[in-house]
C-alpha cells in the first residue's frame, strides 16, 4: 500500500478503481455526517433525493431533452462557422478576421446580447445565438492552435506528393486533423454546457435544466439545487464520453 | 571498375537560399550524370555530409522545389520526353523527400498511402492494385498493408515513406538524414532499399544527408561536403560545397569498405572540422 503514495508511481487497474471507490466513499461519509445537524451547508442525501423525484415528477427528462436540444443546435452552427472561418484562415488574406473572431472571447456576453436582442425577437432563437456567439470565439481559438501545431513536415510531405496548395488544405488540414475537430468540441463543450444553463436562466424560453435551478433557487429548495447540479454533471460527462468514445472508434489513427 | 558517364541527370547552378538578411547557402554547383555499368543496372547514390547548420537541410529543401532559390536554378532531365538530353527546371513533387522522420498522412493505411501517391498516374485501377501489392510484397509490408503509421515499427514506416516516394515522383529522391536514430536492423534496411531502387532504373538516382561519415562512403559513388568556405583567410557564414569526392574516379564506389575508404572518411572528416 505504501507505494500509492509514491510520487510518479504506476498503479494496476485494480488499484485505481481501490483509489476511485475509497474517496466515493470519504465524500459520502463527508456528506452524510456534515448534514446531519440542525445548521448545515449542504442538503442531506434524503433531501437531494426527494428533490430529485420531484424533479422528476415535473419532467425533468423533458427539460434534458430541452437543454441537450438547445446545445446540439449551438454547437452545430458554432462548429461550422469556426471550421469554415479556421480552414480559410490558411489564407492570408482571411488570416486577420479568424485571429480577430479568436480574440474576442474577452468581450463581455452582456454587450453581445445587447446587439442580439435588437436583431432577434425570438427568446429561443436568442438563446441559441448567445451560445453561438460565445462558442465560436473559443472553438476558433483551439482550431487556430490546432492548425499551427501541425508540424512543418506534414505540409512538406503532402506537396512533395504533387499536392496542389488547396489539396494540402484538404489532407493534411481537415481530413487529416478530424479527430481533433471532435476532440477540440469535447474540450470546448465543459464551457458551453455551464453557459447554457447561465443562458436558460437568464432567458426563460422552452424550459431546461438553467430555468428549474432559476425556480428551485427562488424557493431556497436546496434539495432540488444539489440534485439538479448532479443531474447537469452527470449529463455533461455522459456527452463527454460519447464524443471521446466516437474519436476512438471512428478514427483508429487518432492517438491524442 | 568499367564504367562510364551519359546524360545529366542532375544540374545545379550557383544556387543560393536567403532567409531575409541571412544567407543559409550560396554558390552552390554541381553536376550529377548517368553512370553506365556493363550488364549492370546503376542507379546514383550522392551523399552530402556536412556539421550541423551549414544548410544541407536548406539545400534539399531547395532540390525538392519545396523552397525557392534565391538564385540559381536546379535542372533535372525530363525523362518525360522523347529526346535524350532535355532538362527542366524543378518543381515541386518532381523530387521525392522522405524527412528523417519518415513523415507519413496519420489519417491513411499503408495501402491508401501508395494509392495516394499513384493517384495522377495514367494507369487502371486494377493495375494500381497490382503495382501496389508487388511493392508491398518487394519490400516486406504486404502484413502489415491496412495499419496506420502509428501503428507500424520504424523500419515499416521507412519502407512506406520511401515507397510513396518512389510511387509518386519519377527517377529522383531526397533522404534527409534517412539513417538518423536508428538500430543496426533498420540500416541494413534502408541500405537494402537503396540498393532496390538503384538496381531498378538507370536514372534512379538517391540523394541523401547523414552524419555517419562511414555509410556515406561505404554507399555513395559521389560525395559532397558542405561547409563554412575560407575566403581570405577568413571564414565565411553561410554554406556551400567545400570538397567533392567522386568514388567512381577514385575506384572506390561499389566495393566493400576497405582500408581506402577509411582514408577517406579521415579526410572528409578533417575538412568537415575546418569548415
Amino acid at each position: 500500500m505504501k507505494y500509492l503514495f509514491k510520487p510518479f508511481e504506476k498503479v494496476n487497474k485494480n488499484s485505481r478503481l481501490l483509489i476511485i471507490g475509497m474517496w466515493v466513499a470519504i465524500m459520502l461519509i463527508f456528506w452524510f455526517v456534515s448534514s446531519m445537524g440542525e445548521r448545515h451547508l449542504f442538503p442531506s442525501p434524503k433531501q437531494v433525493l426527494t428533490g430529485f423525484t420531484e424533479l422528476y415528477n415535473e419532467g425533468l427528462v423533458v427539460h434534458i431533452g430541452s437543454s441537450l436540444l438547445l446545445c446540439i443546435k449551438a454547437i452545430i452552427i458554432a462548429v461550422i462557422i469556426s471550421l469554415i472561418v479556421t480552414y480559410l484562415s490558411t489564407i492570408p488574406v482571411v488570416t486577420p478576421i479568424a485571429k480577430t473572431l479568436s480574440k474576442l472571447r474577452y468581450l463581455p456576453l452582456t454587450g453581445i446580447s445587447f446587439y442580439l436582442a435588437i436583431l432577434i425577437s425570438n427568446a429561443r432563437t436568442m438563446q441559441v445565438w448567445v451560445l453561438v456567439v460565445f462558442m465560436t470565439t473559443y472553438l476558433t481559438t483551439s482550431l487556430l492552435s490546432m492548425i499551427s501545431s501541425i508540424p512543418q513536415e506534414e505540409f512538406d510531405h503532402a506537396r512533395s506528393l504533387q499536392c496542389n496548395r488547396w489539396e494540402v488544405l484538404w489532407e493534411v488540414v481537415i481530413k487529416g486533423r478530424i479527430d481533433y475537430v471532435i476532440e477540440v468540441i469535447r474540450q470546448n463543450l465543459a464551457i458551453v454546457w455551464m453557459m447554457l444553463v447561465t443562458v436558460e436562466s437568464i432567458l426563460v424560453a422552452a424550459g431546461g435544466l438553467g430555468f428549474l435551478i432559476k425556480n428551485s433557487d427562488k424557493f431556497m429548495n436546496h434539495g432540488r439545487i444539489i440534485a439538479l447540479q448532479i443531474v447537469i454533471l452527470l449529463v455533461g460527462l455522459s456527452i463527454d464520453f460519447v464524443l471521446d468514445y466516437l474519436r476512438k472508434a471512428f478514427f483508429r489513427y487518432s492517438k491524442i | 571498375m568499367n564504367y562510364s558517364m551519359h546524360n545529366t541527370l542532375l544540374y545545379v547552378e550557383n544556387l543560393s537560399v536567403a532567409y531575409g538578411e541571412k544567407t543559409v547557402i550560396k554558390n552552390v554547383n554541381f553536376v550529377e550524370k548517368d553512370v553506365i555499368r556493363e550488364n549492370n543496372i546503376t542507379g546514383q547514390v550522392i551523399a552530402f555530409v556536412g556539421r550541423s547548420g551549414r544548410g544541407k537541410s536548406t539545400l534539399f529543401r531547395a532540390m525538392t522545389g519545396l523552397i525557392k532559390p534565391t538564385t540559381g536554378k536546379i535542372l533535372i532531365a525530363d525523362t518525360e520526353t522523347d529526346s535524350e538530353n532535355d532538362a527542366k527546371e524543378v518543381d515541386e513533387g518532381d523530387i521525392g523527400f522522405v524527412d528523417q522522420k519518415y513523415t507519413l498522412f496519420r489519417n491513411k493505411t499503408v495501402y491508401q498511402t501508395l494509392l495516394f501517391a499513384l493517384r495522377k498516374k495514367d494507369i487502371s485501377k486494377k493495375e494500381k492494385h497490382t503495382k501496389i501489392m508487388s511493392y508491398l510484397s518487394d519490400w516486406g509490408l504486404e502484413k502489415v498493408k491496412d495499419q496506420y503509421p502509428c501503428e507500424l515499427s520504424g523500419g515499416q514506416r521507412q519502407r512506406t515513406a520511401i515507397i510513396e516516394q518512389i510511387l509518386c515522383s519519377g527517377h529522383y529522391m531526397v533522404l534527409d538524414e534517412p539513417f538518423s536514430g536508428l538500430d543496426v536492423g533498420n540500416i541494413e534496411d534502408v541500405k537494402n532499399a537503396f540498393n532496390l531502387i538503384t538496381s531498378t532504373h538507370e536514372f534512379n538516382t538517391i540523394i541523401y544527408s547523414t552524419h555517419d561519415i562511414e555509410l556515406a562512403v561505404e554507399l555513395a559513388d559521389s560525395i559532397y561536403v558542405i561547409g563554412y568556405p575560407t575566403i581570405d583567410g577568413k571564414r565565411a557564414d553561410y554554406g556551400t560545397i567545400v570538397k567533392h569526392f567522386d568514388m567512381k574516379e577514385l575506384n572506390l564506389a561499389w566495393k566493400d569498405f576497405g582500408l581506402d575508404h577509411i582514408e577517406i572518411v579521415k579526410q572528409i572528416k578533417a575538412i568537415m572540422l575546418n569548415s
